[in-house]
Formats: C-alpha cells, structure tokens, sequence
C-alpha cells in the first residue's frame, strides 16, 4: 500500500537547501546598499522566499529559516546555535553572504516530522 | 530517547505544550546573568556564544516539554552604532509549535536569544 512509503526517512540535504539560501539572498538584495529603512522588507523577503522554494520541495519536514541582516561598520557579530534533536533525519544550513555595504547571515533548521 | 516510541498523540496535553512566556523567563535569567557587565572581546566570544547557547538549551531541556525538539539560536554583536536586523519564518504547525526570545543590551554588546520548539509527532 502506498502509506509505507512513509516508512523511509529522508535526510536533511545542505547542499539543496544551501543553494536555496544564496539564490534567495541574491534575488532579494543582490547589489543593493544598506538602507535602514528598507531592511524589514529585505529580511520578510529573504526568508519568505526561501520558505516558499523549501516547501516547493515536498518534503516531510518543519523549517525554521532566520535571517540577520547588519550593516558593514567595523563592529563584530557572533552567532551560534545548538539543538536537540534526531541527528539522522534533522539538520541545518547556514549561509554567510556579503556585499560592500552589509553581512547577511541565513540559516535554515530542517525538523523531520 | 524518547524519539523512537510511538504515542500516537497528534496534539500535546495542554500543560505539556511548549509555553513562551516561561522560556522567555529562562532566557532572560540566564542572559542576564551571564552578560552584564561583560565588554565585547573578540577572543572570548565565540565560546561566550556557544557556551550561552548551551546553558539555555539545558535549561529548557530540563523544563519538561516531552517530545520537543529544540532549536537555540544566540547572536552577540559589539555595539558601535550600526543598524541590524534579525527575523525569522517558521513553516510549521502553529498549534504545538512556538518559539520565545529576548535581547540583552549594554554599553558594549548586544545578545538576540531566540528558542524554537517544535513538537515530535
């Protein structure tokens, strides 16, 4: 019957999901400079449009997708992460990008259901 | 782990969901505790982040949201006048699932805690 099909577990793979984040990020932002104004459009953007490509994708799982947009001023950021959660099915991606004006940080956590 | 049984339950019992306000309570403590009066030092922190990171995810883990999985995400950035923006979307289902976060400022850092759980069917 065609419920076993659920039986196999598919993985989280990085490097779709990787390619998914930098063509959203491209897209949105591309070579634009760092507007203050413009930001909360920028990341509603970037992540809405890598949710859209994710779930095109028809996979079981949940995401979670953030995105940290700052501005090129000398000043240091640090971002990590930690989770619990089934090593064999879950995963996550993250993506650094920059233009001349901003860093642009995106991960995406893939949660098997 | 408690992954690999089966209990058939769609839902989570009402006391057993994940609860924001008190997440965020855990965050705050502990962010507090660990970062005022901390400058920005590139050497420490990395492991400041990651041990942060760590703290708030035990603690939450200990609270007894059976048969959620977690996801902590910590950002500390130096203060020094420039704009930033953090958002996050999540594809997911928005009865059992939630997420609670805080920001710590001080004069020479800011710290973004956001901590995601979602339920294990």
């Amino acid at each position: 019957m065609e419920d076993y099909l659920l039986e196999e577990k598919t993985a989280f793979v990085v490097e779709e999901v990787s390619k998914i984040i930098k063509d959203s990020v491209e897209t949105v932002i591309g070579e634009v400079s760092y507007k203050h104004g413009r930001v909360n459009q920028w990341t509603t953007s970037v992540v809405e449009q890598c949710l859209i490509q994710l779930s095109k994708q028809g996979k079981p799982f949940k995401y979670i997708v953030n995105c940290i947009i700052m501005q090129k001023n000398g000043a240091g950021l640090q971002t990590a992460s930690t989770c619990f959660w089934d090593n064999a099915t879950d995963g996550s991606c993250t993506v650094r990008w920059e233009n001349e004006s901003m860093y642009v940080i995106v991960s995406v956590f893939g949660l098997a259901i | 782990m408690v992954e690999g049984s089966d209990t058939y339950f769609l839902r989570p019992n009402h006391q057993l969901k994940f609860k924001p306000a008190i997440v965020k309570g855990y965050i705050r403590e502990i962010v507090r505790e660990r970062l005022s009066g901390v400058q920005y030092d590139p050497e420490n922190v990395p492991e400041l982040t990651l041990s942060l990171a760590e703290s708030v995810k035990d603690k939450v883990k200990n609270a007894g949201f059976d048969r959620y999985k977690l996801v902590v995400q910590v950002l500390i950035g130096e203060q020094r006048g420039q704009g930033v923006k953090m958002s996050s979307r999540c594809l997911w289902d928005a009865d059992t699932d939630n997420y609670a976060e805080d920001v710590f400022m001080n004069d020479s850092l800011f710290c973004v805690v956001a901590v995601f759980g979602s339920y294990y069917y």
